[in-house]
């Protein structure tokens, strides 16, 4: 199943361009911060993508997760997180905060799209 | 892409890399059909009671395989390198379209920032400014990651020299990697306007999970090295003129009572 829209969080415009250039077939909407994407969520009913930076202002990436996961208003969301901070432990805290998949930059273009391909086959098998 | 594409072109088309990929994709797919069809052929014969002219065929349609077999590994690493080539090539084409579509000093130097950081993994780097006052040494532009203490020779608002490495490169301009004997930056990086260097971005450390500087990296450095200054030297000159342009524009009001 192919995303219908995807939702970028990242406070680095560099960042935006960048998912802009490399997911050109995929409808992109963007945030600055944790607050922001909750907002995008809201108007935009149709993202079933979140790419998730972690260290932001206003609300970081793991709060939004927090937020998002606990209201369960969009339990259909998927959410990979993008970060530099690369530790195992930081992959854990990630992956148990309900991020499906944890990708470090930088990273190759073919990383996240593997990660979609790999998440729309699961979400088609589901 | 023709052969007599300039690099400019290329990067300017970043999903020529793409296209390759896709087009390469396309054609591993059309050799793996390729071994199918002959795999299948193989095996028709073998199930039959033909006889030595079948061998002989058995054998023709067995080197057949080796060579499709062959030609898929080789158009697999093709593609491998293929989709790398457009991973650097859009990342470079992402690095300088941003550089370059501010004219605010902030955001051309947050930029510098987030290219070190996002695309080359960087942890602790310093941007270095050439002073154009007499005896300025070089402003300490940007001082990234340092959270456990600034190193001495870059706590202040001046580099005033000390690093071997970083000096040389200040004065000839070239690039360097480290670390030497004598310095612990990973990366001297002139900042050039033209022909004059006006700068340095100075790389002292990279993120945990990046152990070292990767061959590609050399492209993003090399890139920041053309790009960054002339960028920023852009975007302060505007700046300027902005601010003299208002001051003008306040004093005409100011003459005419308005």
């Amino acid at each position: 199943m192919q995303p219908r829209k995807v939702l970028v969080v990242d406070d680095s415009k560099l960042m935006h361009k960048m998912y802009e250039v490399m997911l050109r077939q995929y409808p992109l909407v963007y945030a600055l911060d944790g607050r922001q994407a909750l907002e995008r969520l809201r108007e935009h009913p149709d993202v079933d993508l979140v790419l998730l930076d972690i260290n932001m202002p206003n609300m970081n990436g793991l709060e939004f997760l927090a937020q998002l996961r606990s209201d369960g208003a969009r339990p259909d969301v998927t959410v990979v997180i993008i970060s530099t901070e690369g530790r195992e432990e930081d992959t854990a805290r990630g992956l148990e905060a309900g991020a499906d998949a944890y990708i470090k930059k930088p990273f190759h273009s073919e990383e996240i799209l593997d990660v979609i391909q790999r998440l729309e086959a699961k979400g088609s098998a589901a | 892409m023709s052969a007599t594409e300039s690099p400019k072109s290329r990067l300017e088309s970043p999903a020529v890399g793409l296209d390759l990929v896709a087009e390469l994709r396309a054609t591993l797919e059309r050799a793996g059909e390729l071994v199918r069809v002959v795999e299948s052929n193989l095996r028709a014969p073998a199930e039959g009671t033909e006889g030595a002219s079948s061998d002989e065929r058995i054998a023709e349609l067995e080197r057949r395989l080796a060579t499709a077999e062959s030609d898929v590994k080789e158009l697999a690493s093709r593609l491998v390198d293929s989709e790398h080539q457009g991973g650097r090539l859009m990342n470079l084409y992402v690095a300088t379209y941003q550089l370059h579509a501010t004219l605010d000093p902030a955001e051309v130097q947050a930029t510098i920032a987030e290219i070190a950081i996002n695309l080359l993994g960087a942890h602790q780097f310093v941007l270095l400014l050439r002073r154009d006052e007499e005896g300025g040494g070089y402003e300490i532009a940007l001082l990234e990651g340092m959270y456990d203490g600034v190193l001495p020779l870059y706590d202040g608002e001046s580099y005033q020299g000390g690093d071997p490495m970083v000096d040389q490169t200040l004065r000839d301009g070239v690039l360097r990697l480290g670390p030497t004997g004598e310095s612990q930056a990973l990366a001297a990086v002139p900042l050039r306007v033209q022909n004059d260097i006006v700068g340095a971005l100075v790389v002292l450390k990279l993120l945990d999970h990046k152990p070292i500087l990767r061959a590609e990296d050399r492209d993003l450095l090399d890139l920041l090295s053309a790009h960054a200054a002339s960028a920023m030297f852009a975007a302060r000159l505007f700046a300027t003129k902005d601010r003299k342009l208002r001051t003008l524009e306040s004093l005409v009001k100011l003459a005419r009572g308005e």
